[in-house]
């Protein structure tokens, strides 16, 4: 346990309280004024600053109601705008395929593809019977009884 | 020690009817005015023994002020009014010493070193030779030690009074003061010896 009474003839000790510090010539009778000049200063600060938000407040309200409302209307816009652009695409891809196979093909090739051998072997009838059968003014009866006999 | 306890039996009377008065608005700042005038030099004081500086003695001080102002609403009573005003006053004097350290870091200064050219620069230091040597001595010791050795040298603050302020035991208050009292002696006795001295 510490006992006091064993540092009482230390020479600082003997000293005890003795300050060496010194203030300013009328340092603390100016100070009352300073400081509540101090404190008014800054309750006058932090009413502006309350007013100003009081004012500010309502002002971003609005100013963030319009901008979720364009956020709103254009992120609608644009998916609008992206399927639309993306359908078209499609459109235009398909249209771009035909037109290049046309393209691809020359001309020698086409006027075989038309008078091809396919052609003559789907259509294995001659004129002559052709024309015997459409002036045979057969009704829709006959025909199909005449299918059904063959 | 009779003196004393008067002293501080008027000075809670004093401290009740200003707390009183600082709760009603039209009498807020005439309570407060009081309360200035009445602690302006004892807070003054201690702020000055753990800073040493006036100049930055007088900022600290302005400081506590405002954060009593600021704060008193937030005042319950469960301390005396003097108990909390050394609270805030000794928190604020850590703190501008925090603030100082923080960038002292930098500069690879000691906190010791700052303080001792704090009150070397100082104008309003009035000490002697044998003075300005204590001053050194007891701005070698830890920032809990320093603040427990000015409040019991220089204040005579009851250590029941001190464990409220600084929220520590009475046992540890003791112990400290007495760690503070033992490095203080031993710095003098080195340093008495030395020319520059």
């Amino acid at each position: 346990m510490y006992n006091e009474e064993e540092h009482i003839e230390s020479e600082f000790m003997k000293q005890h309280g003795a300050n060496p510090f010194k203030v300013p010539d009328g340092y603390f009778d100016s100070f009352n004024d300073r400081i509540m000049c101090k404190i008014q200063a800054e309750n006058k600060q932090k009413g502006r600053s309350v007013n100003f938000v009081r004012i500010l407040k309502p002002v971003l309200a609005v100013a963030a109601s319009i901008l979720l409302v364009y956020l709103v209307v254009n992120s609608q816009f644009t998916t609008h705008n992206v399927s639309r652009e993306l359908s078209m695409s499609a459109i235009s891809t398909v249209k771009d395929d035909s037109t290049l196979n046309f393209s691809l093909i020359d001309e020698s090739t086409l006027v075989n593809a038309i008078f091809s051998d396919d052609n003559s072997n789907s259509t294995d009838i001659n004129s002559e019977d052709m024309l015997a059968y459409l002036s045979s003014g057969l009704n829709e009866v006959q025909i199909f009884s005449e299918i059904q006999n063959n | 020690m009779i003196v004393r306890k008067t002293s501080i039996d008027s000075i809670m009377t004093n401290d009740q009817q200003i707390l009183d008065a600082l709760r009603v608005p039209s009498t807020r700042e005439g309570a407060f005015r009081q309360l200035v005038s009445l602690y302006k030099e004892r807070l003054y004081w201690h702020i000055r023994k753990i800073v040493l500086n006036h100049d930055d003695t007088d900022d600290v001080l302005q400081n506590t002020f405002i954060k009593i102002w600021n704060g008193i609403d937030s005042f319950r009573g469960d301390s005396s009014l003097f108990t909390w005003l050394y609270r805030i006053a000794t928190n604020e004097s850590i703190t501008f010493l925090n603030q100082k350290k923080r960038k002292l870091t930098s500069s690879l200064t000691s906190e010791t070193d700052f303080l001792v050219n704090n009150l070397e620069s100082d104008p309003y230091f009035d000490g002697n030779h044998w003075q300005k040597l204590l001053q050194k001595a007891i701005a070698q010791l830890p920032e809990k030690q320093r603040i427990v050795f000015n409040m019991k040298y220089y204040d005579d603050i009851k250590y029941e009074d001190m464990s409220e302020i600084l929220e520590t035991s009475v046992g540890a208050l003791k112990a400290s003061y007495h760690h503070a009292v033992k490095k203080v002696e031993e710095f003098i006795k080195y340093h008495e010896t030395r020319v520059e001295y």
